[in-house]
């Protein structure tokens, strides 16, 4: 459904996307994940027609991203990554705006998602809260029930329960055969919805796998609080794992997503007044499943 | 080729400054009528005299003031009909596109299904017909203020092709602006081209009134064919008004094509 053919796009900087070459699927939920400034949003650029490629092609259901973009903007719902919206404009009469230049007719959905995410957008969009106006660009991608979603960092500005919410809503357009484009900085957002992950470091593609894949090579630091740290260590080292004291009674563990039962079953031996999981940046996880890889 | 939607909305959000425009306007051509004394126009010209003569050919304002059509021609077509609405047009043209480049609020209207040419081609047909209706509404507010005033006095033939070319003449200075505000992705730079050019260009014309050494600097800016007083006295027009009608339709190509072809920030 979606095709990136070799595509480089260099800005003045330097920095830009590389070589990049990769398609999705119809139906699959793809994460792209990769640090701030790796090329998310550029890549992102190149498939609504923003920005000429240097080099390359990118296809929409098999129409060119440049030439067609009006044809594929029908079939593209599209949440951007920093939001701004016309000065100006209330959320409501935006909505109408939008509506109307997409030439809709059936407001039903529209309606549905309002309430779903409990948003009222009456009044001057310049006065919504960061959630609000995120809520109003994912009412916006998604009014016009496309078969393609291109959503940069989404879930940026939602609370929590705003953001589970979000995964049901994109679970539930996956199952109706939706194919889906996800950025993210953090690979716990996309590890809910999306099936498969491409990793983008510097403007390279340095990784594309499944999330089953990835999740087991993640690696995750578990901060336990104890009475007797030195036993602790011992106990989890002999276990297998890699475990040091971090202060006088507390200790870290690290654990791959295939060994989380017998980390926790070994756990049970000591006395843990308190445990805690350290987040891993993006980066780390990266490295480990490159490591993981060669071994 | 233009999206009704879009331009509705273009209209909602940009009227208001167009009222303004037109209000200032309307009072300064109530002012200057009201000014005039068709019994004595030595009055006017005594009045001149106490000004510096240089500085009255650089305003635009003519010696060869007789006529009522005249008088607005040198008194208010010289120079305030150019510096106004080049006002507005600097500011209208950079909010109709660059602004919401800048902001990156562009990206809205770029994820509906129409494509760059024909957003543009609304927006700056929005900002000819928003001139359109400047001057339309200023020739109506001239002749009825002045047949109020002075029954019979306003050659109303004259004073609508006064109109006409001071209209074309700003909608070039409108497309100059609107090419660096579909050129550039930022607000900065666009106003900087879009409003040091024209600015430019009336200083040359201004220069260029003073004495016939500077007259080059009048011709070879965009106000070269532009003569009020030639056009209310001789009424040969074609000329300028084709002239100014080429411009125009370039500069307005230029922007698509340039707007068209360049990689957007958003």
């Amino acid at each position: 459904m979606i095709e990136v053919h070799d595509v480089t796009l260099a800005y003045p900087s330097g920095k830009g996307v590389f070589d990049l070459q990769f398609a999705i699927e119809q139906g699959v939920a793809m994460g792209y994940l990769g640090p701030n400034g790796a090329g998310k949003t550029t890549t992102i650029r190149a498939l609504l027609g923003y920005m000429r490629p240097n080099k390359g092609i990118c296809t929409i259901a098999g129409l060119d991203c440049m030439q067609d973009a009006p044809d594929i903007q029908k079939r593209i719902g599209y949440i951007p990554g920093e939001i701004s919206f016309i000065d100006g404009m209330h959320g409501d009469e935006f909505l109408r705006f939008m509506f109307d230049m997409r030439e809709m007719k059936d407001d039903r959905l529209q309606k549905q998602l309002l309430d779903m995410f409990d948003l009222d957008p009456r009044g001057n969009i310049r006065k919504f809260s960061k959630g609000m106006k995120q809520k109003l660009g994912i009412v916006t991608a998604f009014m016009h029930d496309p078969e393609v979603l291109i959503l940069d960092e989404p879930t940026s500005g939602l609370d929590p329960l705003m953001q589970q919410l979000f995964v049901e809503l994109i679970l539930e357009n996956k199952k109706r055969g939706k194919t889906i484009l996800m950025s993210s900085h953090s690979f716990k957002e996309v590890e809910s919805t999306c099936d498969h992950v491409i990793i983008i470091k510097d403007g390279r593609i340095i990784n594309q796998s499944d999330v089953q894949t990835l999740k087991k090579s993640e690696r995750r630091g578990y901060v336990i609080q104890t009475d007797s740290v030195k036993s602790a260590v011992q106990l989890f080292a002999a276990s297998g794992f890699e475990a040091s004291a971090v202060s006088d009674d507390t200790l870290e563990v690290f654990v791959t997503g295939d060994h989380v039962d017998q980390f926790v079953k070994t756990a049970a031996n000591i006395t843990v007044r308190s445990i805690d999981v350290t987040s891993q940046s993006l980066e780390d996880i990266f490295m480990q499943f490159y490591a993981r890889k060669e071994q | 080729m233009i999206n009704l939607v879009l331009l509705k909305t273009t209209v909602k959000k940009n009227w208001v400054l167009l009222f303004i425009f037109f209000a200032v306007l309307t009072f300064y051509m109530t002012i200057m009528l009201a000014m005039y004394d068709p019994h004595d126009t030595e009055a006017i010209m005594s009045m001149l005299e106490l000004f510096p003569e240089d500085l009255m050919k650089a305003m635009g304002f003519s010696g060869l003031v007789t006529t009522l059509t005249g008088y607005l021609a040198s008194w208010l077509y010289g120079l305030l009909m150019l510096g106004f609405p080049m006002v507005y047009c600097i500011i209208l043209a950079n909010r109709l596109v660059v602004k919401m480049v800048d902001n990156t609020s562009f990206a809205f209207l770029l994820s509906t299904p129409n494509s760059r040419s024909r957003i543009i081609v609304t927006q700056g047909v929005y900002a000819l017909i928003s001139l359109l209706v400047l001057f339309a509404a200023l020739f109506g507010v001239g002749v009825m203020v002045s047949s109020i005033m002075f029954q019979d006095a306003l050659d109303i033939g004259a004073f609508f092709k006064l109109n006409v070319t001071t209209m074309l003449v700003n909608m070039v200075v409108m497309m100059i602006c609107f090419f660096f505000s579909c050129l550039f992705n930022e607000v900065k730079r666009s106003a900087a081209f879009g409003a040091g050019i024209p600015i430019a260009f009336l200083l040359m014309h201004m220069l260029g009134g003073v004495s016939p050494d500077a007259e080059i600097l009048k011709r070879i800016s965009i106000y070269g064919f532009y003569d009020p007083m030639e056009v209310v006295h001789s009424g040969t027009v074609m000329g300028a008004n084709l002239a100014y009608s080429v411009c125009i339709v370039l500069l307005f190509a230029g922007s698509i094509l340039v707007f068209n072809r360049k990689r957007l920030l958003l």
